[in-house]
């Protein structure tokens, strides 16, 4: 294969060694009166993967929504790449390198697999050249190569991650948030994706994970959130979890 | 044949201006799944700044303005500018604080928008037609096709003009980043933000592309029929709006059919049928009818853009105002939870009231105008019982109401008076007859009108009614035999009982008050039974009542004919107070007024109805005596749209909400209050 040329951001080669790329203080969303995440913290380091794991309900969607801007925060806030963006724009958090890959997909439908890539770096603007883009795509995942003029919409869930994934890498960012990327897929398909999250990195990416599956999580991963009702109960690094207390934290506190 | 060649060729102009009035409706609903009603105006609004750019000088609210006296394509140019910048104004007011509010809230505000928009243009421009100015080339001798059919140039040029901007605008959203970054934003708004998309702006731009194609086709529309009038965008707007449906919604070369289609059934309805001229604006409404329930996507539309309407319909509070709104509206709230918590007691005691202003207010005068709140309290309440509690928005209400009327003042005068020559006090007894036989028939009327609408939601189901109520004001204007047409119904008798008229204002106010007793005591009775709480379960959520197993079906029929019922009741009372009826009595415009003060009240609340024509005829009457409002009546139907919208936008549960019946779920248990009752 040929070697891939780097799909990172600028801002991450620029930034100061020791500053981390993301930094998030006291973090609260709520709905309404419900308060879903409940003043929390993360530090994202460049270059690593981080992942956010937690049983359905305790509010790592919300967490990552309120990173890309698509939710108000009730407090806390949010630096990105050495800049405060707790009250930036969503599109504008793109345009600094922010890519959100969300939950279940999203991919557009009605559109073809071409036409959501080039959707993809709408920040960037008319004028820059995507095409060496598309072909980075096509390196990384050959299966839309094949499927380029297909509609979105009737691409197998495996294939239509992919295409979410390198949808959100056509920005060009320099953090990839992914929400479940393994979500109703076949072990094959799990392992494929989670490989490329590893390859991805490889080549400097940032990465902050939403994971299900906290044992593969804990596999991939440098470092590990653990997140029940709204708050962080746990974190460490990857290799030093402790599968049966994540269990634990995972099935609650009364069990 | 040659007949038909001239019908076909006048459809085609006719269809082209459709058309591209449609892509307006279609471009906006395709992106923020908005029916805005505020572009029939918009249309008006580009004939009148085409004609007014056109001219040397112009009269503006009264004074005479120099003008550049460009030549139309100049003037149409600036015109559709001007209409594009404040499309984006009138989203950005009305609309945008809304893309979260309660489904209802938008329609409303699109509704109220275009009431602005008209009477303000009717306080600028005057009430009179203002001629459209002639442009050069409308000069120059028509084209003849195979000997027989007519087209002038300036024909010529509309369909050209049509023809070009929708390929050029299919071409801009199939190719152009922006364009790309639209039908993004019509698919999901959220991933198409999070890939950069400034979904804020790019509604903007389909506001600002939409208001140029209505500019366009009004523009167009005025240069054929060589006026402009501040209702013109009226009738074909609503046309528009049904090609924009008929072709299926969302889509523009569907929009291009479904405006062609209707101009030519319209051309060649009005040529072939009998009195066609007279019928041909039911005719585009009977086909969206048959349409919209044989294949309600429309001809090249999705079927999911139907099921849109999900979720409630009303539901959810603003999320702007200042800390001392929102300490006004909770104190409000507070009272009326209070009065809401006392029950019967508090409305004992509100009747009460309305019996002594009823016995001591002296003045005639404002015994009339009370009666009307009453009057039209109750017709909303009418309303309110489909849009209210079954969340079911009905734009051809009006239709019930005339049902009544009609019913008691044919029966009175056109058959047994002009037939028969019975005096009108010998059968007094006949109206409280007619009461209930109304209220009857129009239930009736109503089942069969809700019937072919049970498969719809949200925006088609208002266009639907929509349509049904156009229909039935056409048949009242055209079916002279029956209706005697415009001319109305005169010498309708005043109310009488036992042989003692009741043609006094007191009189007449209590006889109104003793039917909204009876009015709102059989709504509550009824929406405070298990047929309430099924209507509520559907207007909450009709998916979930549906897989709750409530039969939505029926229960949406009851609320049709419940609603029904009220109008016809209503409608009867009201001939004999009006003592007069036409079919202007019962317009559009009626059915939205209605439609206005139950939002304004509160949708869902006893009260509200009456609350809401208690600020509306009271202000109507108060505002008469400033002197601008004087000069310019119309004037308050923008006031009433501006309050609506600063209501939407604030508060869009309307004032009464919190004393909206609060209701359980079928299958649960009933509130303790009433099994202790
Ligand atoms: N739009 C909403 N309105 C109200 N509450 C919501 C909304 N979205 C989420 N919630 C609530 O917020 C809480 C957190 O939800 P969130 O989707 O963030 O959880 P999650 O950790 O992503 O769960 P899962 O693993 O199932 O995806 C839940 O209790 C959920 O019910
Ligand atoms: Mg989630």
């Amino acid at each position: 294969m040929n070697p891939i040329a780097p799909i990172v951001h600028p801002t991450a080669l620029t930034l100061h060694p020791t500053e981390p790329l993301l930094q998030v203080a006291g973090l609260a969303v709520s709905y309404g009166r419900i308060r879903a995440v409940d003043g929390i913290d993360l530090t994202v380091e460049p270059g690593r993967i981080v992942s956010l794991v937690g049983s359905n309900g305790a509010g790592k969607t919300t967490t990552l929504m309120a990173l890309s801007g698509l939710l108000p925060l009730a407090a806390g806030r949010i630096r990105f790449a050495g800049e405060d963006i707790t009250t930036l724009a969503p599109e504008l958090r793109v345009a600094r390198g922010i890519a959100h890959v969300p939950e279940r997909r999203r991919v557009f439908a009605g559109m073809s697999v071409r036409e959501n890539l080039v959707l993809g770096a709408y920040s960037r603007g008319d004028a820059v050249d995507i095409a060496s883009d598309l072909e980075r795509m096509v390196a990384l995942f050959p299966r839309l190569g094949e499927r380029m003029a297909q509609l979105a919409g009737t691409l197998s869930g495996g294939e239509q991650q992919m295409l979410a994934i390198a949808r959100g890498l056509m920005s060009r960012p320099s953090l990839l948030i992914m929400d479940e990327p393994t979500m109703g897929l076949a072990p094959q398909m799990i392992d494929l994706i989670l490989d490329t999250v590893l390859e991805i990195r490889k080549q400097g990416m940032t990465v902050l994970l939403v994971e299900q599956n906290a044992v593969e999580a804990m596999r991939l991963s440098d470092h590990v959130y653990i997140m029940r009702l709204g708050r962080i109960v746990h974190e460490d690094s990857g290799a030093n979890i402790d599968p049966e207390r994540v269990k634990s934290f995972y099935l609650g506190a009364d069990s | 044949m040659d007949y038909l060649g001239q019908l076909l060729a006048n459809g085609l102009v006719l269809g082209a201006i459709y058309a591209l009035a449609a892509v307006a409706f279609t471009l906006v609903y395709g992106v923020v799944r908005l029916v805005n009603f505020a572009f029939g105006e918009l249309f008006m609004l580009g004939a009148f700044l085409t004609a007014s750019l056109m001219l040397p000088e112009v009269r503006l609210i009264g004074m005479v303005v120099p003008m550049p006296g460009f030549s139309l394509p100049v003037a149409a140019a600036g015109a559709i500018l001007l209409t594009g910048a404040l499309g984006v104004l009138v989203d950005r007011i009305a609309y945008r604080p809304l893309r979260n509010a309660p489904r209802l809230a938008p329609l409303i505000t699109s509704i109220a928008v275009s009431v602005v928009l008209q009477s303000l243009a009717q306080t600028v421009w005057g009430a009179e037609e203002l001629r459209f100015p002639e442009f050069h080339l409308a000069t120059l001798p028509p084209v003849v096709l195979f000997d027989s059919i007519y087209l002038s140039v300036m024909d010529l040029v509309v369909m050209a003009t049509a023809l070009a901007a929708m390929l050029g605008l299919s071409a801009f959203i199939a190719r152009s980043s922006l364009g790309r970054a639209m039908r993004a934003s019509a698919e999901d708004q959220m991933a198409a933000t999070l890939v950069g998309i400034p979904v804020n702006r790019v509604v903007a731009a389909a506001f600002a592309i939409g208001s140029g194609f209505a500019a366009l086709a009004g523009l167009l529309y005025a240069q054929t029929y060589g006026f402009a009038h501040s209702s013109m965008g009226f009738l074909p707007g609503l046309k528009a709006l049904t090609a924009a449906v008929l072709g299926g919604i969302g889509s523009i070369p569907g929009a291009a059919l479904g405006g062609l289609i209707l101009g030519l059934v319209e051309a060649l309805g009005s040529g072939y049928l009998p009195n066609g001229t007279a019928w041909k604006d039911a005719i585009s409404f009977v086909l969206l009818v048959g349409l919209l329930y044989l294949r309600p996507q429309g001809l090249l539309g999705k079927p999911e853009l139907n099921s849109a309407g999900r979720g409630s319909l009303l539901g959810g509070a603003s999320e702007f105002g200042a800390g001392w709104l929102r300490a006004a509206f909770a104190k409000v709230d507070g009272g009326l939870a209070r009065a809401a918590a006392a029950g019967p007691r508090a409305a004992l005691a509100l009747l009460a009231v309305a019996i002594l202003v009823g016995l001591l207010v002296p003045s005639d005068y404002w015994l009339r105008i009370l009666t009307m709140v009453v009057i039209y309290g109750m017709l909303a309440s009418g309303l309110n019982v489909i849009v209210g509690f079954a969340g079911l928005l009905d734009l051809g209400f009006v239709a019930f109401w005339a049902v009544g009327s009609y019913l008691t003042s044919i029966l009175f005068v056109l058959v047994l008076k002009d037939q028969f020559g019975v005096a009108p006090a010998d059968i007094w007894w006949l109206l409280y007859l007619n009461l209930p036989l109304a209220g009857l028939l129009a239930a009736g009327f109503a089942v069969i009108l809700g019937t072919p609408t049970l498969r719809l939601r949200g925006d088609y189901l208002a266009i639907m009614t929509l349509g049904f109520g156009e229909i039935v004001r056409v048949v009242a204007i055209n079916w002279m035999d029956l209706t005697n047409g415009p001319m109305g119904i005169r010498g309708i008798p005043a109310p009488n009982l036992f042989g003692i008229a009741l043609g006094s204002p007191r009189a007449q106010f209590f006889f109104a008050l003793a039917l909204a007793v009876l009015v709102v005591f059989a709504i509550a009775r009824l929406v405070r039974s298990y047929v309430g709480r099924a209507w509520v379960a559907i207007r909450e959520d009709e998916e979930a009542a549906e897989a709750m197993g409530v039969p939505t079906a029926r229960y949406k029929l009851y609320a049709y004919a419940a609603s029904g019922f009220v109008g016809g009741f209503v409608g009867v009372f009201y001939a004999h107070t009006q003592q007069y009826i036409s079919p202007l009595n019962f317009s559009l415009f009626e059915n939205i007024l209605l439609l206005m003060l139950v939002v304004l009240g509160g949708l869902g609340t006893f009260i509200g109805p009456f609350i809401g024509a208690l600020i509306w005829i009271v202000f109507l009457q108060l505002a008469l005596d400033l002197p601008f409002v004087q000069a310019y009546p119309e004037t308050r139907f923008a006031l009433l749209g501006i309050v609506l919208i600063v209501l939407m936008v604030f508060r869009p549960q309307g004032l009464a909400a919190s004393a909206r019946v609060a209701l359980t779920m079928p299958g649960t248990r009933p509130a303790k209050a009433k099994e202790a009752a």
